[in-house]
């Protein structure tokens, strides 16, 4: 199953699955999924709790591996950034929202370099970019829901990542703090060229914003039009 | 009392010198085995290495091999990812104490060891450190230290979010393996003149401590060795001064500290509370 950005010519396609099967204690939760990403497309992966949004999101990522199938990207690891559901790290760690964001600067740094010039004033830029400013010395467990969200999606863009896979990003968000948040996504994609894949409950807020829904069911993928799925509801 | 410190320094030098170096390993090992939230490790590894010493001690094998060579066994078997299988990481943890607490003791009672060495075994005793002790101590505990600090970077990482740590190039099941076997190292290490309890206070209570009192890291880590230093020094102190036995009283010196911190943060929080209502009202 390919895809092709609204209207020109196909982008490169920087992501293919081919028949890719994931089980987790011997129940398939993909089965039997193809799909071609091209190159700075904004893609949701829609449908409802359970059915393997998150699963081929973390296949994608290499966090999981495949029964079966296999998925090919001409993309370095390095090159994607992950934000994960904001549950992912425990309040009790004594790190600042800074300390957050400079975790995804790793891949530069190693494990002793110290930060240059540069790189401060691009972790310094994504934080006004997201708001986060006045938040940087607080700790991630003194930060509200949508707070904790933004931070991991500034550590996501530190490191200036050519995809993005984000898994329910807007979940703990106000829906204003929400539509901002897709808002910037979406125009990383169209004007920057960032390929995001973004896994989402919601069919609603997410329809509007890309050409072509990834819908996600009982482990399986199709690709639809957003336009056609104006006024329907995913089951 | 100045002449009590003055003989103290003079008749226990090793005593000292021990402690302050385990005090310090553990108290940094200590602040991410709390926000693993794998504290029971610390109790278990302790018993490990009381059993592995315990053997040692039947069989003629010098207590440090003995230790070091069961708490390994142990660490290679917590460093696997229990959190996707059925039994649980601390279940796990659970049966290895019990099992090596019982047995340590059935093989010093058959050893032919009196009580005082089952009691030597289980508690340690800190001021009967002798110059072998520290040199171990040293040689050991030194290096594992600047090991922890010099890779705290992908440690952190690894413990603070495991999977975002694993698609930015972090080998998490190496990162963890070498933590625990840093734990291991210094648990086998000073488990002899240390003892399972003050291992367990130094991995934990100092810890807590700083968690309780700062909100960055280095501080958190700052406080919990500050904090490990002043209970053994202050411990030894009142042990030496009271003639009562000296791990027990860095236990409790430790436990007094954090039950300080507690306090000094109860009033610190009333006052800011009883400030803001004082503003409002104004």
């Amino acid at each position: 199953m390919s895809m092709e950005m609204g209207g020109g010519a196909p982008n490169r396609s920087i992501i293919a699955i081919d028949h890719l099967f994931v089980s987790y204690d011997k129940a398939d939760i993909l089965h039997d999924v193809s799909l071609e990403i091209p190159e700075g497309v904004f893609l949701p992966l829609v449908g409802p709790n359970g059915s393997g949004k998150t699963t081929l999101l973390r296949a994608i990522l290499g966090l999981i591996k495949p029964r079966k199938g296999k998925i090919e990207t001409a993309l370095e690891r390095s090159e994607f950034g992950y934000v994960p559901q904001n549950r992912a790290i425990d309040p009790l760690y004594p790190v600042t929202t800074r300390q957050i964001l400079l975790m995804g600067l790793y891949p530069k740094t190693g494990p002793w370099r110290r930060l240059g010039n540069f790189e401060k004033e691009r972790v310094h830029g994504v934080m006004e970019d997201l708001q986060l400013t006045e938040h940087a010395d607080k700790t991630f467990g003194e930060l509200s829901g949508g707070t904790k969200q933004k931070a991991l999606i500034g550590r996501a863009l530190v490191s200036d990542p050519q995809v993005l896979v984000l898994d329910e990003p807007t979940s703990d968000l106000d829906e204003k703090s929400g539509r901002e948040v897709l808002g910037r996504l979406l125009n990383l994609s169209k004007n920057h060229g960032k390929t995001v894949l973004i896994a989402h409950h919601g069919v609603e807020t997410v329809k509007h914003l890309a050409t072509r829904l990834c819908l996600v069911k009982h482990g399986t993928v199709l690709l639809v039009d957003a336009e056609g799925m104006l006024g329907e509801q995913i089951p | 009392m100045t002449d009590d410190f003055r003989t103290l320094f003079t008749l226990f030098p090793h005593a000292l010198a021990a402690g302050v170096v385990i005090s310090t390993t553990c108290a940094a090992l200590g602040v991410f085995t709390i926000l693993k939230r794998v504290v029971f490790v610390g109790i278990t590894l302790s018993e490990v290495a009381a059993c592995g010493i315990a053997l040692g001690m039947a069989y003629h094998v010098k207590p440090f091999v003995g230790a070091f060579s069961l708490t390994l066994l142990a660490v290679i078997l917590l460093s696997f990812p229990f959190e996707s299988h059925r039994i649980p990481r601390d279940a796990v943890l659970g049966v290895i104490f019990v099992f090596t607490s019982a047995l340590a003791v059935l093989v010093v009672s058959k050893s032919g060891f009196g009580l005082h060495e089952v009691k030597a075994l289980i508690y340690g005793d800190l001021i009967l450190t002798s110059n072998e002790d520290l040199n171990l101590i040293l040689w050991v505990l030194v290096p594992v230290l600047f090991y922890f600090l010099a890779f705290i970077r992908p440690t952190l990482y690894t413990f603070l979010d495991r999977e975002y740590a694993k698609t930015i190039g972090i080998r998490v099941a190496r990162w963890e393996l070498m933590y625990f076997f840093a734990l291991g190292l210094t648990v086998s290490a000073a488990s002899k003149v240390a003892g399972a309890i003050l291992i367990f206070c130094y991995l934990v209570v100092n810890p807590a401590t700083g968690l309780l009192l700062a909100r960055r890291l280095k501080w958190v880590m700052l406080i919990s060795v500050l904090g490990g230093l002043f209970s053994t020094i202050a411990g030894i102190f009142w042990s030496f001064r009271a003639d009562i036995p000296t791990n027990q009283a860095i236990s409790i010196m430790a436990c007094f500290f954090l039950l300080s911190a507690l306090a000094a943060r109860f009033v610190h929080r009333l006052a800011a509370n009883l400030k803001r209502r004082r503003k409002e009202t104004l």
